[in-house]
């Protein structure tokens, strides 16, 4: 728009000021983990990785991490299986109340997650679940769902159904069809959603702090002792979380860019 | 043709129907079994809900957690407008870098963005070290541990949840609009007032919701830059479970939590669609 000098300089100096509020958390821990002082001072005084060496020198928190990892990875699987079946059903099927069964499947993303804690809270008390890895498996399965069938419709939906439709008329079998087409097809979107969902099982704090009893993960530890006390390590954890999240975006990033690459493709 | 027959079921219920029972099983059913929990006081059906009305103090909880989504929503509002509005008029790679800068953080575990708010407000953080330094000041300001420290931690969190939807409506504007404003005399100040602005305010009211929606449920922010100060409705929920126990009230409020959302959600769905140009 052909808007005065003066205001477009106001625009771009006001977008520059928020973009560094949003990063600022960034900017300020990652040199933070870096400190040689105990005291949270910025600048760091000086420059050590004793943080880091608390990290890994401590088995408690290396447990944590083993168990955050184990618990992500199973209930990120869990979620694209299932995910990614319902979301077929969802995009190809003719059957009544379709929409609903969509919201249904959305519903841990929309409702607070302090609701869902606290219902499976009291679910898994009166059945028995609660405190052990089976309940948290499926507490985490439950609020990774929404991403997977999130990713898997829209990139089933961008899938052309007249490949199934040519492999079926061809004479492959529904299941050969499924394994030698679309398999293939879905995998790179596939495996953005599986990241996605393992992410948000990774980070995931509220619904474990009422499921897990004596089970410790990572984000749980980290919540429990930042309302504590200020421990520095904490820093040099977040460092670490800040690194993957980096990796993650460029990984899913680039995934998206295959997947849309071979729905051109299939166009 | 027959082949398509091999699917379980031709309608394709087949396919949900794994997923729509452990949804079932894990989620509907303990939601369900959660709102009854407000009504099965052994005292009487209704004394939870008594009690959270006459309880000033739990009533003093939902106003002040409406207070701070309130703020918290307008600040978003009033900082990821320009934002927005800078990110389209870049160019290229600058917006490139722009968004991504948004997106970032985006991906970045609310606890670890939240923690560094613990560094950075704190007596001696580069916030306050950099007022007094600059003699903005003279002691440091109190932003840790209170209401404010809570609503620039939510702010900060949930800011992309409305920067992101708002730079795509921006995006999709049709420029042609404003040129033909433009070629009808209007100034730039008018074009936007009257043309551009309009167009924008349905993503700016959807994004607005979502982010008032996040916030009524906000409990890490809250319990950890709040100091146990600013308690907010989930942190309330969380104490009456872990520490009282006092599960039908926990619930009770819980109920209020959902039907609050529902009705912003509900909102949201029908501002979302009038945004959509069919």
């Amino acid at each position: 728009m052909g808007e005065p000098s003066w205001v477009r300089r106001l625009v771009a100096g006001l977008g520059v000021a928020v973009l560094v509020f949003l990063c600022l958390p960034i900017v300020i821990v990652v040199p933070m983990s870096f400190s040689s002082a105990s005291s949270l001072e910025f600048p760091p005084p000086g420059l050590s990785l004793r943080w880091y060496e608390a990290f890994f020198g401590d088995p408690r928190w290396l447990e944590a991490a083993g168990t955050s990892l184990a618990l992500a990875a199973l209930a990120s699987s869990l979620a694209l299986l299932l995910g990614t079946i319902a979301a077929y059903g969802l995009v190809r099927g003719r059957f009544r109340g379709r929409p609903l069964v969509e919201l249904n499947f959305m519903a841990p993303l929309i409702l607070p997650q302090i609701i869902t804690g606290v219902a499976l809270y009291i679910f898994f008390a009166r059945i028995g679940l609660l405190g052990s890895f089976a309940g948290l498996v499926i507490g985490h399965t439950v609020l990774a769902v929404p991403y997977t069938v999130l990713v898997m419709t829209v990139a089933i939906r961008a899938f052309d159904r007249d490949i199934e439709r040519a492999a079926l008329s061809l004479g492959a079998a529904w299941p050969v069809m499924a394994w030698r087409v679309l398999v293939p097809n879905l995998m790179p979107s596939a495996a953005a959603a599986w990241i996605f969902a393992f992410i948000i099982s990774f980070d995931e704090v509220i619904v474990t702090i009422f499921l897990a009893g004596a089970h410790e993960t990572i984000p749980k530890r980290m919540f429990n002792e930042l309302v504590l006390q200020v421990n520095p390590t904490i820093t040099a954890i977040a460092t670490l979380l800040i690194g993957i999240s980096v990796v993650t975006v460029l990984a899913v990033t680039t995934l998206a860019r295959r997947a849309g690459l071979l729905t051109k493709i299939a166009d | 043709m027959a082949t398509i027959q091999l699917r379980p079921g031709p309608s394709g219920v087949g396919f949900v129907l794994p997923l729509g029972l452990v949804m079932l099983l894990a989620f509907n059913v303990p939601v369900v079994l959660m709102l009854a929990w407000g009504f099965t006081s052994p005292k009487g059906v209704l004394v939870p809900w008594i009690d959270m009305v006459e309880r000033t103090v739990y009533l003093r909880v939902l106003v002040n957690t409406f207070r701070i989504a309130l703020i918290a929503t307008a600040t978003c509002a009033i900082l990821g407008y320009p934002l927005a509005y800078w990110l389209c008029c870049l160019r290229g790679r600058a917006r490139m870098i722009g968004l991504a800068l948004v997106v970032l953080p985006f991906w970045v575990s609310i606890l670890v963005r939240t923690y560094a708010w613990i560094v950075g407000l704190g007596n001696n953080g580069v916030v306050n070290r950099s007022l007094l330094g600059l003699g903005f000041v003279d002691e440091p300001l109190a932003i840790l541990y209170n209401e404010l420290g809570v609503i620039i931690g939510t702010t900060n969190v949930l800011l992309p949840f409305l920067v992101l939807p708002l730079f795509a409506a921006m995006v999709r504007i049709d420029r042609r609009l404003l040129m033909a404003a433009a070629g009808l005399g209007a100034g730039p100040w008018t074009v936007f007032r009257r043309v551009f602005l309009p167009l924008t305010l349905p993503a700016l009211a959807a994004g607005s919701i979502l982010v008032f929606i996040l916030t009524l449920g906000f409990f890490i922010t809250p319990a950890i830059l709040g100091g146990g100060r600013v308690p907010m409705i989930a942190n309330m929920i969380d104490m009456l479970i872990n520490r009282l126990p006092r599960w039908e009230l926990a619930a009770a409020l819980s109920t209020v939590l959902l039907v609050a959302t529902f009705v912003c959600y509900a909102l949201y769905l029908r501002i979302g669609r009038a945004a959509q140009p069919s």
